[in-house]
């Protein structure tokens, strides 16, 4: 009886000391006590609303290990938290924490919500965390926000499936490293991803 | 009512008061008597229990290593993790780690340390939980990396962007 009482409490602590390693009590650890009061504040809106609060753990972790100023930490976790807010009135309620984490960054990259509800509009019903990934990179490598999303819009509406996507951006990203002009490596490359999908090609711009 | 002979009542209380020779291990069987007789936490609930006193260890055993495997296994929580591989090509780097939002963004896990292959080639295949992953190399303990070859996230709130990952669910 006594081994069991023993088993349990070893099994009990292992637990405890395990649970100390989530990202949540992480913060406890790296974040100084203003900085974790005002992070964790932020957090609690966010769970309270719905929102993927985990995503926000990460962001101030993200700054803890990168060793930023605590200001500077809560600075990135408000501003996320608004983008979060943002992605998820744009993409509908229903859609998945992935998604609307990929949405935010999207937004933080210069996608305004009117391009991701019409990324929704093409995509209802499919998981849209990779082209959402995939809008974001092109913006990233100096795309504008709107040839971009028009691009990845269209694409969607042809039936890409992520790996299509995937190989998409591949493309693009060697035809710029190449010193291809970002626009246009978007623009070409997409009609032929469409074309070989058996769609057809993107209206043209006026 | 017949007379008391006191001097045979004094030796009979005399008898009575003296202190009987105990052996060595008398204390130890008194202490052993107490303790089986003592109370056990169980028995005081016992008469609630419907069930045999095994069955409620087997049930708090039962608990017990789940909790142990949902804390401490974190492959068991995230039991649809893919293997994915991380590959960076530093010549000079001494050390690469991957960092991200897998790993709490944690720098001090060695799990996460990718192995020189040969060649300035490092790399790293580690199981990921589905979802959308940001994640960086750490070369050297000092320079942060983004991963050339996957899509970039532009939220550089703390230096350089990051890249990013999506994981899809297994089917």
């Amino acid at each position: 009886m006594r081994l069991a009482w023993c088993a349990a409490a070893m099994l009990l602590t292992a637990s405890i000391a395990s649970a100390q390693h989530t990202p949540i009590s992480r913060l406890n650890k790296v974040l100084d006590a203003p900085t974790r009061t005002a992070v964790l504040a932020i957090i609690d809106s966010a769970r309270v609303e719905g929102l993927p609060a985990e995503v926000l753990v990460n962001k101030a972790l993200e700054g803890a290990g990168k060793q930023a100023a605590g200001p500077r930490i809560v600075a990135a976790v408000h501003k996320l938290a608004g983008e979060l807010r943002s992605s998820r009135d744009a993409l509908g309620p229903a859609s998945r924490d992935a998604e609307i984490t990929a949405g935010a960054h999207a937004i933080h990259a210069g996608v305004t919500q009117a391009e991701l509800t019409r990324l929704r509009r093409a995509g209802v019903g499919r998981l849209l965390t990779t082209p959402l990934m995939v809008l974001t990179d092109l913006v990233a490598r100096g795309v504008p926000p709107a040839t971009a999303s028009t691009a990845v819009v269209s694409l969607e509406r042809a039936g890409l499936r992520d790996a299509d996507f995937t190989a998409y951006q591949r493309s693009v990203r060697q035809d710029i490293d190449r010193g291809a002009d970002p626009a246009a490596a978007t623009t070409t490359r997409a009609r032929g991803a469409e074309l070989r999908r058996g769609g057809a090609p993107p209206t043209r711009g006026p | 009512m017949p007379d008391i002979d006191n001097t045979r009542l004094e030796a009979v209380v005399a008898e009575l008061r003296r202190t009987p020779p105990l052996d060595a291990s008398f204390d130890r069987r008194v202490m052993r008597a107490i303790r089986s007789a003592a109370v056990r936490p169980l028995r005081l609930i016992s008469p609630l229990m419907p069930m045999p006193r095994w069955r409620v260890w087997s049930a708090f055993a039962a608990v017990a290593a789940g909790m142990l495997a949902v804390a401490v296994v974190p492959s068991v929580h995230s039991s649809h993790a893919q293997p994915v591989q991380f590959v960076l090509v530093a010549p000079d780097a001494k050390t690469v780690q991957v960092v991200g939002d897998f790993n709490g963004w944690d720098v001090s896990r060695p799990a996460y340390a990718a192995e020189n292959r040969g060649g300035g080639v490092w790399s790293l295949t580690t199981p990921i939980p589905p979802g959308h992953h940001r994640y960086a190399f750490l070369v050297d303990d000092s320079l942060w990396v983004p991963d050339p070859a996957a899509p970039r996230v532009a939220d550089e709130d703390f230096g350089k962007p990051n890249s990013a990952l999506v994981v899809e669910d297994a089917p």
